[in-house]
Parts: structure tokens; C-alpha cells; sequence
């Protein structure tokens, strides 16, 4: 999870912030106005980065936000007077915060390749849009006559047809907008985006509505780059239909590679990086006649830095820190609980779902009492999976409703059913593995309060820190929580998924062959841990271990060919003539045992 | 009456010509997980070539069959100097590399050949047009165009659906994970199915050059629009590539004469509307 950056790096950016304010003194008006141009695009690919390296949405289409920005400042100034900046600025930023509001609303349903897919194209609308009609000059594009100004009751404080005013102010913004980046990545807010990234579904599974926080993300970063837009167009005074094409969204991916995915300030020494290569390759007097063909040399620059910086130039700040030293506790389960809570029943009838003709779940009806240990066991292909599947929301069922308690889940989206106290763990191991033991608690303890607009721990911090120390305990993960989730063991990661599912507050826990892949001691050692947390939880178990099931349930359902064979205590199971029948050859015979 | 029957003859040509940059696209990207965006770029490689060797040997037909196998050693130099090192890496480095190599195309064309557009001549046995359907009259040659795009995607098909190595193809449009599992030699499939892509477009780029003139820049107009027929057809699916080659050609082709404002748009516009209709594309796993 993105950690305040290094003391290597703060000075490293400090050294380059000094560098920054002295350029006005030391250069012309030249390298005024190529550092200003950096500055602007660093903001650029900042939002870039939030949406790419925090959240996880490759955008391809990025510059279109970065195009209306500039166009707002052509439309918003007069012919031949200067716009005030207090309100073109604003307005920019509204005006492509809005815009991405409406476009991201559709592109964020997509995923992977074509997220990238449908925000080029959303790009390239917008771009033959431009360059087509004849809106602001169509293809030649425009002059903003006057540059803008910043005016209070008439007037002028900053004129930014002054080069060093304008400079000095996009100095600003930029520290400005890396430290907000910065701060917002951390917050509550911006540590679920964090988790959208690794694993989406897992944090849909925990109770987060992941649209919204995607949604609120696109736009954030589609404002803050209506405000970069807006700058660009005053550097030159000139907007083109360019500004929203492929190749500028492009370059800034390019930038954002360059820099560093995920880091927030990489992506300043990606722009900065890029267009001084540029620079450098285009100024004939320094590298001769190879000028004309500076692209040449800038694409073969960008293949060696993909081949040989896979992590941009922000990995070479990278320090490791050494792994976490391996320790063990007991598994206290919920028994130090002051007062025990009651967990929630659950109740389906008539549950089915099918898959064209084949029935995987077929008519179920059940009822599951709380604070028990519930097993549900079947051969291979008994629907076992399809069943939690629908039972939290993965699937929706063809027919039939399914009571938490007294409230009707059916149907709903996997989140919401997560809301409703219902957590889930996954037969393959689900977690966020670059993050640590205690972040992926802290995550699932977020998603108690999953409101997008939570950018303070708050008043929900102590109650989240209470519950992450209890999970961890109550699992036995106490030593080990700022190890990486991936360097655990098997076991340990095992365990750590149901740390997660009590930090997140769910009542009811379904979990998928928790000891899958376990040696005998750690298996015994869950099984208690199981037993353990059905004085506050309800728990409901999918096992092949059937030693271990009959040990830890305290009901018993086979599930046959999607049916439901037989329900009720472990010794009655054993003993059911059907259930034997359904289970001869090895499986009989080490239920009979 | 004959303004839309012309239209539906240059949209089915233009779209035939489209798939057969989208088909090479959407294989490279289903089977070796590859986002290729220096495809147009080789598209636009054909174009020139067209333009060299048809000066050379005064026969468009000619370099199309030189071209075939010069495209297709490229296609396998490429791969084997780049792309290899892209199949265990995210989509994002893919993106950073593959703009990194339209870069270097694009300035060693204009070191080869200059900024000028140039055009290709049609050969003099082609130059006249054909009367359809005693309505309309239609160039021998774009009729020619489309008989070669068919027949090369006939062999594709034929490629595809009868050797050896079409089995692993359509093993990996179903399922890539497998196609590695089931122990087949993928640094050879993926060079194959690359260089076959690589040329399938130099192959259009060839042929579309005494269509449209030949220009700097070409390759990408062709990239974004394959790229838009791929989602539009779902990811890996051939098949899918065709139906949506033709459906841009002709929302393009029309688009032109009815809509000339929007006409790129209406692309994207319909792209967008199949993907919130069928979020995998038409032919595409969801």
C-alpha cells in the first residue's frame, strides 16, 4: 500500500522543487517556458497515475479531460479581454469533472482491455468532434487572444501573460496537487481503491460497492486534468483538437510508465524525464543532424527503459524492507469476547440455479440456526461452490429466496449481500497479497463504513483498530501483521482470509475449504479456531477433510447432484441410509468408519 | 438507389480490408495476451513496400507475392527481438513498448521514404470499371481488392480450421491458460501467429495502396479502427473480427455520405453501443 514517500525521495524532491523555483533566475525566457510546460504536464500525469497506478483504470482516453480543460479557457474568454482565472479555472474543472462523471459512468462497467478500449474510443470521439466540425476552428484549431488573469472586485493580482507570475503559480498547483494525491491516497477513500487494484472482487465480497469508488476516482482525475488542460492552454494561448487525441493520452501513459505506476511522484520525473529526452533529441546544435528524427531515438529510449526499468525510474528509489520475522500464537478464536454476540440464521427455499439445462443447484431448502458450525458436504460436482455462489450474490438464482436473518437477500449484488453481515472466504486463496497482514485487515475493516466520501479514519478509527486487533488475534496472526500478505505460508494466508472476514463484521461466515491444502497440525489447529468462532459467528463450512467436518459441525447437510440428500446432526448423517448409498466406494466407507 | 449500393460495395470492401488488419489483432491479443498497438504500423509497412516494389517490378500482384514473405520474416524478427519479452508482462509496459516501436516505424518511413504522399498505380488490365446489376458502375480493381481479401481470408480459415497449428490457435481462442498446460510450444505459436498477423495486415497495406494514396501516418487511422473491431467482434474471435470489420466498413462508408460531420464518431458510437449491449463483445466470452 502506497507509504509516504522515502527520506531519499522527499529530498530528492525537495532538491527538485528548489531547482524549480530557481529556474526563472537562472534561465530565459525559454526554459521558463519549457518548465512550465513540464509542470503542467506532471499534473497531468499525476491524475493519470491515480486512476492508472492507485485504482487500477488503464485509460487510453485520459487527454480527453486534459482537451476540455483547455478548451474551456476558449469558450470562457472574451475576444479581446482576459478572463478572470478565478472563474475559466473553476470551470474548467467542473466542466471536465462533469464530463467524466457522464463518460466514466459507462466506461467503469468495463473492465481490463476494454476499459482501455472504451475510453480511446470516448477519446476519439470527442477528438473527431473537435477536428470534424467547426467548433473553436475545427481541425486548425484556436487563439485564446488574451491570456487570463486572476481579478478580485476588478483587480489584478496575478497577470498570466507574465511568464514568471504564470510559472511560480503552476510551481504551486503542482506541489499542490502531488500532496493532495498523496494525502487522498491515503485516506480511508483512497485505501479501497488501493485494494479495487489488487482485487477487485474481494473487495466487492467485503461490502464495498467498487462502481462507486471507480466512478468517483474517473472523475477526480478527469477534473485535475480539466485543471492541467487549462494551464496548457494558457502557456500558448492556442487550443487544438491534438490535446484530446490518442497520442497525447498516449505520451502520458508513456510518462506514467516512465516515472513509476502507483507512486504519485514518479510520474513528475516521468514528464520531466520525457520532455527533457525530447528536448535534448530535437535541439540540433547538441546531437547534429539526427535532430530532424528525434522520435527515432525517443521510441528506442522508451523500448530499453520498459525492457531494463520494468518499475519506471521510481524503482530505483525502491527499498526493500526485510521480511517480517516468522512468529506463532495460538488462535485465541472469539472466546476472550467480553459478551458474546448473537450471529445471524440463514434461511433459502426453494433455492435453484441453473445453467441452461443443467440444474447445478436444484430446489434447496434449509434452514441454518445461528452460533453453530454448519458444514455442507457432496461428492465432486455436487454444486457445492454454485451454492455459496448464489448464497452470495456471485450468481443470481434462477428461483427461490434466501433470509439472513428476517432479511430477503435474494438477488442482490454480491456487496450488498456482504453489507447484510455475510462474509465469504474463496476455495483459492483471496487476498491482497503485496499489502500486509494488518492492511488487509484494515481494508476489510473499512468496508464496515464503505462510504466513498470517507476520507478520515474518524470516528470509526478506534472501533476499526479494536476489531483489527481482535481478528488478528482471535486467528493467531498477531506476530506476523506487518509481514507481506505473500510471504505467508499457505496456512498463514488461509487463516489470515477469515482474520479478514472478522475485521469487515460479518455475522455469518461462509467459508470455502478453509483447510484445503493443510498438514494435520495446522488443520487441527483452524478446526479449534472454527469451533472457536461460532460463539459470536455463525459458521458455515464447505470441507473435503471429513474428519475434520464431522470434528467441527454441529449440523451436517449433503448436497447430491444439486439436491439436498439430507440435513441434521453429524451422528444422524452418518447413520442415513441415503447418505451411505450416495456415498459407497471410499467415500461410504470413511463416513461409516 | 445507386448512391446506396455503391455505398454497401465500398463498405464491404473497406470492411474486408479492415479484417484483415483486425484479424491478425485480435489473435495476437486473445492467444499470446499481447496489446499490439504497432500494428498499424505494419499496415503501413505493406503500403510502402506496395509503393517500392511496384516500382520495381511494375506489378502490384507482383509485390503483393513478394511482399507476403518479406512481411512475414519481419513480422518473426519482430517478435523474436521484441514482443517475446512483453507475454509475461502487464498491458501497460505492452502499451509503453508497442508506442515505443510506432515511434521508431514511423521515423525510419520517413528516413526511407520521405513526408510526401505518393500514390501506387492500378495495373492497366484493372483500370476500367465493371457495370453491376446494369445500376452502377464499380472499379475493376476494388472488386479485385475484395476478391484477394476473401480469398486470403479463406486461407486463413483454411489455415486455421485444417493443420495442426490452426488446432492450437483455436485451442487458444477458447482458452490460453490451456494451450501452456497442455505442453504445446508456445514460443513457436506465438512467433507463427505473430509474423501470420503481421502479414495478413502488410498484405491489406499493400493491396489498399493504389485505393488511397500512400502517406506518413497511415498505420494508425488502420490501428484504431482494427482495435475498435476486435472489441466490437470480442476478444480472439476471428469470426468476430469479420462480422465487425464489415459492420464498421459499412457504418463508415455510410457515415461518410449521410453523416460526413460524425462519420468517425459514428464508429466509436457503435462500439460503445455493443459493448454496453454485450460487454464481451459480439462473439467474445463476457
Amino acid at each position: 500500500m502506497l507509504q509516504r514517500p522515502s527520506a531519499l525521495v522527499a529530498i530528492v524532491l525537495t532538491a527538485l522543487v528548489v531547482a524549480a523555483l530557481l529556474v526563472p533566475f537562472v534561465g530565459g525566457s525559454y526554459a521558463i517556458k519549457f518548465t512550465t510546460r513540464v509542470l503542467v504536464l506532471a499534473i497531468f500525469v499525476i491524475s493519470l497515475d491515480f486512476l492508472i497506478g492507485i485504482t487500477g483504470l488503464v485509460s487510453f482516453g485520459h487527454a480527453m479531460f486534459f482537451g476540455l480543460g483547455a478548451y474551456s479557457l476558449y469558450f470562457i474568454s472574451p475576444q479581446a479581454e482576459a478572463a478572470n482565472a478565478l472563474v475559466a479555472f473553476p470551470a474548467a474543472i467542473l466542466g471536465a469533472g462533469v464530463a467524466a462523471a457522464i463518460i466514466g459512468a459507462f466506461c467503469v462497467l468495463t473492465r481490463g482491455f476494454y476499459f482501455i478500449m472504451v475510453t480511446l474510443a470516448f477519446g476519439q470521439m470527442l477528438f473527431s468532434l473537435f477536428y470534424t466540425s467547426r467548433i473553436a476552428g475545427g481541425s486548425d484549431g484556436a487563439y485564446i487572444n488574451v491570456k487570463p488573469e486572476v481579478a478580485l472586485f476588478g483587480v489584478t493580482i496575478l497577470d498570466f501573460d507574465r511568464r514568471t507570475a504564470f510559472y511560480y503559480f503552476c510551481l504551486a498547483a503542482l506541489v499542490l496537487v502531488y500532496l493532495g494525491a498523496l494525502a487522498l491516497a491515503r485516506t480511508p477513500f483512497g485505501r479501497v481503491l488501493q485494494a479495487i487494484r489488487r482485487n477487485e472482487q474481494r473487495v466487492g465480497a467485503l461490502g464495498v460497492n467498487t462502481y462507486t469508488h471507480k466512478l468517483l476516482s474517473f472523475v477526480l482525475a478527469g477534473a485535475i486534468a480539466g485543471f492541467a488542460g487549462v494551464l496548457f492552454a494558457t502557456i500558448d494561448g492556442y487550443v487544438t483538437p491534438d490535446l484530446f487525441g490518442w497520442r497525447q493520452s498516449g505520451v502520458a501513459i508513456m510518462m506514467v510508465v516512465l516515472g513509476g505506476v502507483g507512486t504519485l511522484f514518479g510520474p513528475i520525473l516521468g514528464a520531466l524525464l520525457y520532455s527533457a529526452i525530447e528536448e535534448v533529441l530535437k535541439t540540433g546544435s547538441w546531437v547534429g543532424p539526427i535532430a530532424n528524427h528525434w522520435s527515432l531515438g525517443l521510441g528506442l529510449i522508451l523500448i530499453a527503459a520498459v525492457l531494463a526499468w520494468p518499475r519506471g525510474v521510481a524503482g530505483l528509489f525502491e527499498t526493500h524492507a526485510p521480511p517480517a520475522p516468522p512468529g506463532r500464537d495460538q488462535p485465541s478464536g472469539d472466546l476472550q469476547a467480553e459478551r458474546p454476540q448473537r450471529g445471524k440464521a440463514l434461511a433459502v427455499e426453494g433455492l435453484t440455479r441453473a445453467f441452461g439445462g443443467l440444474v447445478a443447484v436444484n430446489d434447496v431448502s434449509l434452514k441454518l440456526a445461528p452460533n453453530l458450525v454448519h458444514g455442507v458436504i457432496g461428492p465432486n460436482g455436487a454444486g457445492k461452490t454454485t451454492f455459496i455462489n448464489v448464497l452470495t450474490g456471485a450468481l443470481k438464482p434462477t428461483a427461490g429466496r434466501i433470509r439472513l436473518d428476517d432479511e430477503d437477500i435474494s438477488g442482490r449484488t454480491p456487496y450488498a449481500i456482504a453489507r447484510c453481515g455475510l462474509g465469504r472466504s474463496y476455495q483459492r486463496t483471496n487476498i491482497f497479497l503485496p499489502f500486509t497482514v494488518r492492511e488487509n485487515c484494515l481494508i476489510a475493516a473499512h468496508a464496515r463504513h464503505p462510504s466513498p466520501f470517507r476520507l478520515r479514519a474518524g470516528k470509526f478509527a478506534r472501533e476499526e483498530e479494536r476489531e483489527i486487533v481482535h481478528a488478528l488475534a482471535a486467528t493467531g496472526l498477531s506476530a506476523r501483521a506487518d509481514a507481506r500478505a505473500s510471504h505467508l505460508s499457505h496456512g498463514e494466508q488461509r487463516q489470515l482470509e477469515i482474520a479478514m472476514l472478522l475485521a469487515s463484521g460479518a455475522r455469518l461466515l461462509i467459508l470455502d475449504e478453509p483447510l484445503g491444502g493443510m498438514g494435520a497440525e495446522e488443520t487441527g489447529r483452524v478446526t479449534a479456531l472454527l469451533r472457536a468462532l461460532s460463539v459470536n459467528h455463525t459458521v458455515v463450512l464447505i470441507e473435503h477433510d471429513m474428519d475434520a467436518i464431522f470434528a467441527a459441525a454441529d449440523t451436517l447437510t449433503v448436497l447430491v447432484e444439486g439436491k439436498l440428500l439430507a440435513h441434521g446432526k453429524p451422528e444422524d448423517i452418518r447413520r442415513d441410509p441415503a447418505v451411505r448409498e450416495a456415498y459407497l466406494g471410499r467415500w461410504g466407507q470413511e463416513i461409516v468408519r | 438507389m445507386d448512391l446506396v449500393l455503391t455505398q454497401i460495395f465500398n463498405g464491404l470492401q473497406y470492411g474486408l480490408l479492415l479484417f484483415l488488419a483486425a484479424s491478425g489483432l485480435t489473435l495476437i491479443l486473445g492467444i499470446m495476451g499481447v496489446i499490439n498497438l504497432s500494428h498499424g504500423s505494419f499496415y503501413m509497412l505493406g503500403a510502402y513496400l506496395s509503393l517500392t516494389l511496384t516500382s520495381l517490378t511494375g506489378d502490384i500482384f507482383l509485390s503483393l507475392a513478394l511482399g507476403i514473405p518479406i512481411a512475414f520474416a519481419f513480422g518473426a524478427a519482430i517478435e523474436w527481438l521484441f514482443i517475446r519479452h512483453l507475454y509475461e508482462r502487464d498491458h501497460l509496459q505492452q502499451v509503453l513498448l508497442t508506442f515505443g516501436l510506432i515511434l521508431v516505424f514511423n521515423e525510419v518511413q520517413r528516413i526511407l521514404w520521405g513526408t510526401f504522399p505518393h500514390s501506387v498505380p492500378i495495373p492497366s488490365y484493372l483500370s476500367g470499371s465493371v457495370k453491376l446489376f446494369g445500376l452502377m458502375s464499380y472499379p475493376n480493381y476494388r472488386i479485385a481488392v475484395a476478391g484477394l481479401c476473401v480469398a486470403l481470408a479463406l486461407a486463413m480459415m483454411f489455415v486455421i480450421q485444417r493443420t495442426k497449428i490452426g488446432r492450437m490457435i483455436r485451442a487458444g481462442e477458447s482458452n490460453r491458460e490451456m494451450v501452456e498446460v497442455l505442453g504445446i510450444d508456445t514460443r513457436l505459436l506465438f512467433r507463427f501467429v505473430f509474423a501470420a498477423g503481421v502479414t495478413l495486415a502488410a498484405a491489406g497495406g499493400i493491396i489498399a495502396a493504389p485505393i488511397e494514396s500512400v502517406y506518413p501516418g497511415i498505420g494508425e487511422s488502420v490501428l484504431i479502427t482494427s482495435l475498435v473491431v476486435v472489441v466490437i467482434g470480442g476478444i480472439g474471435s476471428v469470426r468476430g473480427a469479420f462480422v465487425g470489420a464489415l459492420l464498421i466498413g459499412l457504418a463508415d462508408a455510410f457515415g461518410k455520405v449521410f453523416l460526413p460531420e460524425f462519420a468517425t464518431g459514428l464508429v466509436y458510437a457503435l462500439m460503445a453501443a455493443v459493448l454496453v449491449a454485450r460487454p464481451g463483445g459480439l462473439f467474445g466470452r463476457a
